[in-house]
């Protein structure tokens, strides 16, 4: 844990003092994004049965346990300890044990080529650098290896409002120079344009399977996002989930 | 060779606009080097291009045939392609006057009556990229290329698309109309038909033709930007801080 960059020691904290009362209250599920959109529908990660699945990010690992029951051979990764007290309860509980680690995603301590899925949905990808933890994704995967993650469009974060707690109609941020946001919080974000991402996916070896950009239907439910939040995501995809192939 | 109605009615209003873009169009036969759109960012700079000598080249609505001209000189065999007779007329008009003779064929991209794989690269800038439906012309883009053939083309932003205004005002930031059902755009003081998808729907748009995403270049206007001579679109404040263009590069599988 000792070469963790600095916005990934202040994430650990952020989630260390946090993660009892995120786990109490965001009933968080095994599905795609804030408004819980399912993997059934978006299929976005096939059939993962026999697979070596690593989850970047793996909180109380709601994603890890359903896999695990789908066949995978999961690792859950969080650089919380705290996530992962939760997680070890969550496994005891379903009666099902795989390893978890407590890691950054910028510098991850597992094998190369040891994975076939790396999967992340609004997880340690959010919160790592991008030019960090691509990389480490692309060395982990196996040939024709998928990584899948969701997180924030850059055309969210380009209309965030002052307060950093709502959306605007509005592009209020340059989008050039998008990468980083500081959160008051404490918390370190991280998104980037289109063509950054690409050109990133592209230099670490990855071909461009997808890009799903999130709509929730009318009416759905989150407890991470108000009823604006909701208005805004029904014009505007507020959140993306990339579908990547290892060459 | 079959013409969609929103092709027809770009070929008219295209016929219209031809007399004044003529102008431009000699301006740019006789620019040497290769440039993008409004903002004339150079390609040495972009980069969005491959070494075209000796390549067999399409450009799909190639209008004045410009950048055909420009790769010619470069090496390459273009072949340019366009619906509106009018363009093609002061295309041919510029290849008497330089002596740069190639191929001008009158159609639609969306119907091209040139056979299988016999081109190494399409391009369009500001042609069929955006006045054709790219459910038409990516397909066909995608037949015309060899394998390992690359497509490269300008659009407008997408951000751009988001906060155009109806009356041909320059944009600011609000955002006027949803990102999710982006196709088709009809304007209320234009007649002409133009197209523009999302990232995701160019990005399975082009998988679904066994292309392959290369690059998004998302152009910013340089900080001594010139003015160009287009209301409807931004202006080199907006486009320092928002892509107004960008350009895809994807490659035919091999």
């Amino acid at each position: 844990m000792s070469d963790l960059a600095p916005h990934e020691r202040a994430n650990r904290e952020f989630w260390d003092r946090e993660a009892d009362r995120y786990q109490a209250e965001q009933a968080v599920r095994a599905a795609w994004g804030v408004w819980s959109l399912p993997e059934e529908e978006l299929d976005v990660l096939g059939d993962v049965a026999g697979k070596d699945v690593l989850e970047l990010g793996c909180g109380a690992a709601q994603w890890g346990i359903a896999l695990a029951r789908r066949g995978a051979r999961v690792v859950g990764l969080d650089v919380s300890e705290r996530q992962l007290e939760h997680a070890r309860a969550a496994l005891a509980e379903a009666g099902l044990d795989f390893p978890l680690r407590c890691a950054g995603a910028e510098s991850v301590p597992l094998p190369d080529a040891s994975f076939d899925v790396v999967v992340s949905d609004w997880g340690a990808t959010a919160f790592c650098d991008p030019y960090a933890w691509v990389p480490e994704a692309a060395r982990l995967l196996r040939p024709g290896g998928l990584l899948a993650f969701s997180g924030a469009t850059p055309l969210s974060w380009l209309c965030l409002n002052a307060e950093g707690n709502g959306w605007d109609a509005r592009l209020n941020m340059d989008s050039f120079g998008l990468g980083r946001l500081d959160r008051p919080d404490g918390t370190v974000e991280f998104a980037l344009p289109m063509g950054e991402w690409i050109r990133l996916f592209r230099s670490h070896g990855f071909a461009i399977e997808d890009l799903l950009e999130l709509r929730p239907p009318e009416g759905a439910t989150s407890t991470f996002r108000d009823e604006r939040g909701l208005a805004w995501a029904r014009k505007w995809p507020l959140e993306q989930i990339w579908k990547l192939l290892k060459r | 060779m079959s013409l969609s109605d929103h092709a027809r009615r770009n070929r008219e209003v295209w016929t219209g606009y031809a007399p004044e873009y003529a102008e431009g169009a000699a301006r740019a036969w006789a620019q040497e080097e290769i440039t993008w759109g409004v903002w004339h960012v150079p390609e040495s700079e972009l980069r969005a291009l491959p070494d075209v000598a000796g390549k067999d080249v399409v450009e799909l609505g190639c209008g004045t045939a410009y950048v055909s001209a420009w790769l010619a000189r470069r090496g390459a065999r273009p072949v340019g392609v366009d619906v509106t007779p009018a363009q093609l007329e002061t295309a041919r008009t510029l290849q008497a006057a330089y002596g740069l003779g190639f191929p001008l064929l009158e159609a639609s991209a969306e119907d091209v009556p040139l056979p299988d794989g016999s081109f190494d690269l399409a391009v369009s800038e500001y042609g069929a990229s955006i006045w054709c439906d790219p459910y038409r012309w990516i397909p066909e883009a995608a037949r015309l290329l060899r394998p390992g053939g690359e497509l490269v083309f300008l659009v407008n932003g997408t951000l751009l698309m988001l906060c155009m205004q109806e009356d041909e005002a320059s944009p600011g930031p609000e955002l006027l109309r949803p990102y999710f059902g982006m196709h088709r755009f009809e304007w209320a003081d234009e007649d002409g038909i133009d197209f523009h998808l999302g990232y995701g729907d160019w990005i399975r748009l082009l998988g679904a033709n066994g292309l392959d995403v290369e690059d998004l270049i998302e152009i910013r206007a340089p900080e001594d930007a010139k003015p160009h001579r287009y209301p409807a679109l931004p202006e080199a404040d907006w486009a320092r801080r928002w892509p107004s263009e960008e350009i895809w590069r994807a490659r035919k599988w091999a």
